[in-house]
């Protein structure tokens, strides 16, 4: 939590996905160097500089895939969640590998020539207006280019300074940078592989995201809008939220709003989380305070304000009775507004 | 073309550069309050400034006329998320599709065959 933007925050946690992160990229690139060594031979002059290339293209892909794969399935099965905590180091360190890639291909296919490895690129490969032959660079590097402004854009200061739904929008992209990534591995290394292998389990990784997506997307379309009672919304039975616990409601649009039991107390907040919009209402209550599943945030339930000394506030809506129905106000109060809590007892066991 | 692309990209990056500059000496300070007294992190802003500044700017004047609407902060592109997730799982089944079938060996090439091995039987005879 951002009290003053320092550095980087450090904890164990992060250190061990970091460093589990890590370990996983040096094996995998290792491995690829060695069995892709014996490949080469004096029909199949393969060096060293193309062996690396192209492990660390790969492993940039495979990373990107597993990205990718994080959000639908932390959506899925909420045992998915650990590894959303930590997604942006991913991130960067996908970038810093696909970096790592690049710096190859230039070094090797530039070589021996004056001009700047960056300008013969963009000079030297135009495309020819047809699909076969279409210098998939090109792809490539679109990819490229947006990991780096996710990667640059990274920092909790671009999140506060742009706001996270602007965040997110621009973080959106990673779809359009993967759909890049996918064409370029398809329209260059799948067009000469001569090795299935890595064919099925970079196109097998490709489809799966595609499959997750939509799995996900379904899920999602399945919530349906809550009965609108005017200014209220219905929200049904209060006994169902378990104590700690917070159920979901849609009130309009991109809108929810998350209902908590604090004992025999009620209390309606954003489901919005003031650092990324992660989902509140999946998180629970911890030390008094609704804890945010994605990477722990913390709000007072009664006015949606962080514990001192944090800052960030959301939120608060007006909950109420009719009859044993519960409701919801349509509209939100500003964030850290206080609003006193609904006391329902609790559901008898 | 190429070298009209890099004359952009250039001055796109100059401009940038100058946008990081104002922002990170005057207008940080100005805009967010979190970081005032905080140097250590804005080097690290540099690469995104240079990269964004059209929407640096668009953000700084927004915050700098304190236009910021705190209730838009906690509704998340829901909408635009879905409609992407649903373009990218459309998308990655045709690209690969489409790669096989322009592939010029079919998806998987077939084993060498050496002829080489014949003709120097026939010439040995
Ligand atoms: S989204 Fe990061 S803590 Fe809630």
């Amino acid at each position: 939590m951002s009290v003053k933007y320092i550095p980087v925050q450090w904890n164990f946690n992060k250190y061990f996905y970091d460093l589990v992160l890590l370990i996983c990229v040096a094996v995998y690139i290792l491995v690829f160097i060695r069995i892709g060594t014996p490949e080469a031979g004096v029909t199949r002059p393969i060096d060293g500089a193309i062996i690396r290339m192209r492990a660390f293209g790969t492993c940039a892909f495979l990373m990107l895939t597993v990205i990718l794969c994080i959000g639908p399935l932390a959506r899925l099965d909420r045992r998915f969640l650990p590894l959303l905590y930590n997604r942006r180091h991913f991130g960067v360190l996908t970038f810093l590998v696909a970096l790592t890639h690049v710096v190859y291909v230039l070094n090797w296919y530039y070589a021996f020539s004056d001009i700047s490895p960056v300008v013969g690129l963009l000079t030297t490969s135009e495309t020819s207006g047809q699909l076969l032959g279409f210098p998939f660079e090109w792809f490539g590097m679109l990819a490229l280019v947006i990991l780096a402004i996710l990667a640059f854009t990274s920092h909790d200061f671009w999140l506060a300074f742009l706001s996270a739904p602007v965040w997110k929008r621009l973080h959106l992209l990673i779809y359009v940078a993967y759909a890049a990534a996918v064409a370029h591995f398809a329209l260059g290394y799948l067009q000469d592989a001569t090795n299935p292998f890595f064919m099925i389990v970079a196109g097998g990784g490709a489809v799966m995201v595609s499959v997750l997506h939509l799995a996900a997307g379904l899920k999602a379309s399945a919530d349906g809008e809550q009965a609108h009672k005017g200014e209220w919304i219905e929200v049904g039975d209060p006994t169902v939220i378990p104590d700690g616990r917070a159920i979901i409601v849609r009130i309009k649009g991109n809108e929810r709003a998350a209902i908590f039991r604090n004992g025999d107390a009620l209390s309606a907040v954003s489901n919005a989380c003031a650092h990324q919009n992660g989902p509140l209402g999946e998180g629970r209550i911890i030390d008094g305070c609704i804890t945010c599943p994605w990477h722990g945030f913390q709000y007072r339930p009664e006015d949606g304000c962080a514990p001192a000394p944090f800052t960030e506030k959301i939120p608060t809506y007006d909950l109420r009775l009719e009859g044993d129905t519960l409701l919801i106000a349509a509209k939100a109060h500003p964030p850290g507004t206080k609003v006193d809590p609904l006391t329902v007892p609790e559901r008898d066991a | 073309m190429g070298n009209a692309l890099i004359t952009i990209i250039q001055v796109y990056g100059a401009l940038g550069g100058l946008v990081a500059i104002a922002f990170l000496f005057w207008g940080v300070d100005r805009i967010a309050p979190d970081a005032r007294g905080a140097y250590v992190f804005r080097p690290l802003l540099i690469p995104g400034v240079v990269l964004l500044w059209p929407l640096v700017l668009w953000r700084w004047q927004v915050l700098e006329r304190e236009r910021d609407v705190a209730q838009r902060r906690h509704k998340p592109p829901r909408r635009s998320q879905d409609v992407f997730a649903a373009l990218l799982a459309l998308a990655i089944p045709i690209i690969l599709v489409v790669a096989l079938l322009i592939r010029q060996q079919g998806p998987f090439e077939w084993p060498a065959q050496e002829i080489e091995q014949a003709s120097t039987e026939e010439a040995s005879q």
